[in-house]
């Protein structure tokens, strides 16, 4: 911990004399910290005695390791600097020298201590490290405790359990409002299932016969008027001669055949002829309604297949 | 165009009355609608407005819009100069998701209620080859009522204004390559429900196989590896099966060429495909007018038809039946209540 601090402090002091070489070397900061020392030695002198005095409680304080780490660096680093210095820095060039010297002594400092490792951290019987294992541990051994929140470094605990439980509440509220909202949209919506049921069988087949029976009556109709083209006139007559025979051939029927004839095939059944008048101008015309059940004629079968074609050809 | 010695062109007054709203070949009125709702529909209904807008087509508004600020009233003065005859209109409340057919400018109104509906894409989904032409919307559908024909009025008057609500076919001149779709209305005598389906009609020629039709429709290479003789292309029978069996009523011959496959003079089956919407509704209310007036039919309120009778007399009399609609309700009660002092 320590040593970052120094660090930090070397960084700063450099700052003030414009020297960058530290960027460089950020990593080690270990060798920093011995610089600065004696470049603080311009206000007050520290003698060796004091200096050992500072080493050792400063040895004391850190764990082994971070101390064994600097004498292998620390010349490495030198070198790299006198490299540096030696190239661009003209003026800082003294110095570094300085601090190239009190270096130098606290490789020897250093090196008396012996172990070197580079890079691993390891929690050894120390006191500093002791310190760490034990806050570590009384971390781990807390339980949670029976609060949902967990574990929260706030003084207002309750406060924030309050709030979480009301967001959480109205959240679900909001939640279900939505589901019943998308229940009440989706009401009558059914997804059609992959197969034809006998149902949609019998209405496909309900359907069918509709265009059978258009599509005959087409061909049938347009079968007599092959040939002709109705845009000449010539042709056009003998179309309209036709039409009106067939009109007429229509009328001409008694009213128990045409009722016999629809019988015959119970299935079709047209609108009574009645009927067929209302059918533009009736509800255009006579917009109250006015007797609207009275004119229609009885006498009709069950069921009631129509296509506004066939009425249009029967009429 | 004529030039006059001044050298100004005379220019012939453009006569556009009611050009549009006339079919040119039969001189029939054409019918046309507003498919719309006057207020916030949720997803699904909205697409289901779309749907029936789409079914609608070609003589309806496939685009419009609307805002919640427009009244009946609005359409209603749109409708006049646009030629717009019928009015289908969506609601949606909390219990029931409702459909009203009327008749412009005057009604008479149906109310049905929507009990189940699917809708295209849903449809297009079940299927395996969901089929839409590209021409398919741009002729009026076919429109076929099964199941009607019972004695009710109420039945009656729906089956009036369904058959009025898509442009009527003159069978002399109608060309059968027009006829590409369906509405079918099935009313269920024991339920009182009406299912509304829409379909694609497609002609087939009968009697040829498979590959053969698929090799003329499609003017492809066909593959022939696997087969000993070109002769095998003919003869052999693809597999699958070729439903034959109920075709003979759905056979129809027809009298002129319709496309490259249905020749003149050849049978043809008639497949329905179904594209939707789908609907199964009920009709449980029929009013005079456009979303007023005196109601004719209600279902819950069991209006009897001699109740309807009596009103009809009543309404016969002709002198203030402005007021008379307005005390409808309250009159309606006194004679349910009298009926029962009766019994």
């Amino acid at each position: 911990m320590s040593t970052g601090e120094g660090g930090h402090m070397a960084v700063a002091d450099r700052g003030t004399r414009k020297r960058r070489v530290g960027a460089k070397n950020g990593g080690k900061s270990k060798s920093k910290k011995f610089k600065t020392t004696p470049s603080s030695s311009d206000r007050f002198k520290v003698t060796t005695k004091n200096k050992k005095l500072f080493q050792k409680r400063a040895r004391d304080y850190n764990s082994d390791d971070d101390e064994e780490d600097e004498p292998k660096k620390a010349p490495e680093v030198t070198n790299f600097e006198k490299i540096f210095t030696d190239a661009n820095m003209g003026p800082n060039y003294d110095v570094i020298e300085d601090e190239e010297g009190s270096d130098q002594d606290d490789h020897s400092d250093g090196e008396d201590h012996g172990e070197i490792e580079s890079g691993i951290t390891r929690f050894s019987t120390d006191d500093g490290c002791n310190a760490f294992k034990t806050a570590f541990r009384a971390i781990m051994k807390k339980t949670k405790g029976d609060d949902t929140l967990g574990p929260v470094l706030s003084a207002h605990k309750h406060l924030i359990g309050q709030k979480l439980a009301e967001e959480e509440a109205e959240k679900k509220a909001k939640g279900q409002a939505r589901k019943a909202k998308h229940v009440v949209a989706e009401k009558g919506h059914v997804k059609p299932a992959s197969y034809l049921d006998s149902h949609e069988k019998i209405l496909i087949g309900v359907a069918t016969k509709g265009v059978v029976k258009l599509f005959n009556a087409v061909n049938k109709a347009q079968h007599a008027q092959k040939g002709l083209n109705a845009s000449r006139s010539k042709d056009a007559k003998v179309l309209k001669k036709r039409r009106k025979e067939a009109f007429f051939s229509e009328l001409g029927k008694s009213k128990t055949d045409y009722k016999a004839q629809k019988s015959s095939n119970s299935h079709e059944d047209e609108a009574p002829p009645a009927w067929a008048p209302l059918r533009d101008n009736y509800m255009l015309a006579n917009p109250k309604l006015k007797d609207w059940d009275k004119k229609q004629e009885t006498g009709e079968g069950d069921d009631f297949a129509a296509l506004s074609g066939d009425e249009s050809y029967e009429d | 165009m004529k030039i006059n010695k001044k050298g100004r062109v005379a220019v012939k007054p453009i006569v556009k009355k009611n050009q549009a709203n006339v079919d040119h070949v039969t001189g029939d009125k054409i019918p046309k609608s507003f498919v719309f709702s006057r207020m916030k529909l949720p997803g699904p209904v909205r697409q289901l407005q779309m749907d029936l807008r789409k079914l609608m087509l070609p003589y309806t508004a496939l685009s419009l819009k609307e805002k919640k600020r427009n009244t009946l009233r609005d359409f209603l003065n749109v409708s006049g100069p646009m030629g717009v005859t019928h009015f289908l209109m969506l609601a949606k409340t909390a219990s029931a998701l409702t459909l009203k057919v009327a008749r412009t400018p005057q009604g008479p109104t149906l109310t049905f209620k929507i009990h189940q509906y699917s809708l295209a894409s849903d449809i297009a989904q079940s299927q395996l080859r969901p089929r839409c032409p590209a021409d398919l919307f741009k002729t009026p559908p076919l429109i076929v009522l099964s199941g009607f024909g019972t004695q009710e009025m109420h039945l009656k008057l729906a089956t009036i204004m369904f058959q009025n609500i898509f442009p009527s076919i003159d069978i002399n001149t109608v060309k059968l390559s027009t006829c590409q779709r369906l509405v079918l209305l099935n009313y269920n005598k024991d339920t009182k429900l009406i299912d509304f389906r829409h379909y694609s009609i497609r002609l087939q020629p009968v009697g040829v196989s498979r590959r053969i039709r698929k090799f003329v429709q499609n003017h492809q290479v066909p593959d022939l590896r696997n087969l000993q003789d070109v002769s095998d292309f003919v003869t052999k029978a693809g597999y699958g099966s070729e439903s034959e069996g109920d075709e003979e009523a759905a056979t129809v011959t027809l009298s002129s060429d319709l496309g490259r496959v249905n020749r003149n003079s050849t049978k043809s089956a008639v497949k329905l495909q179904e594209i939707g919407p789908r609907m199964t509704m009920q009709l449980v209310k029929v009013e005079e007018g456009l979303c007023s007036g005196g109601i004719i039919f209600s279902e819950y309120e069991n209006v009897d038809e001699k109740e309807a009778e009596k009103k009809q007399d009543e309404d016969g009399d002709d002198s203030e039946e402005e007021e008379e609609e307005g005390e409808e309700g309250s009159e309606e009660d006194g004679e349910d209540m009298d009926e029962d002092l009766e019994d």
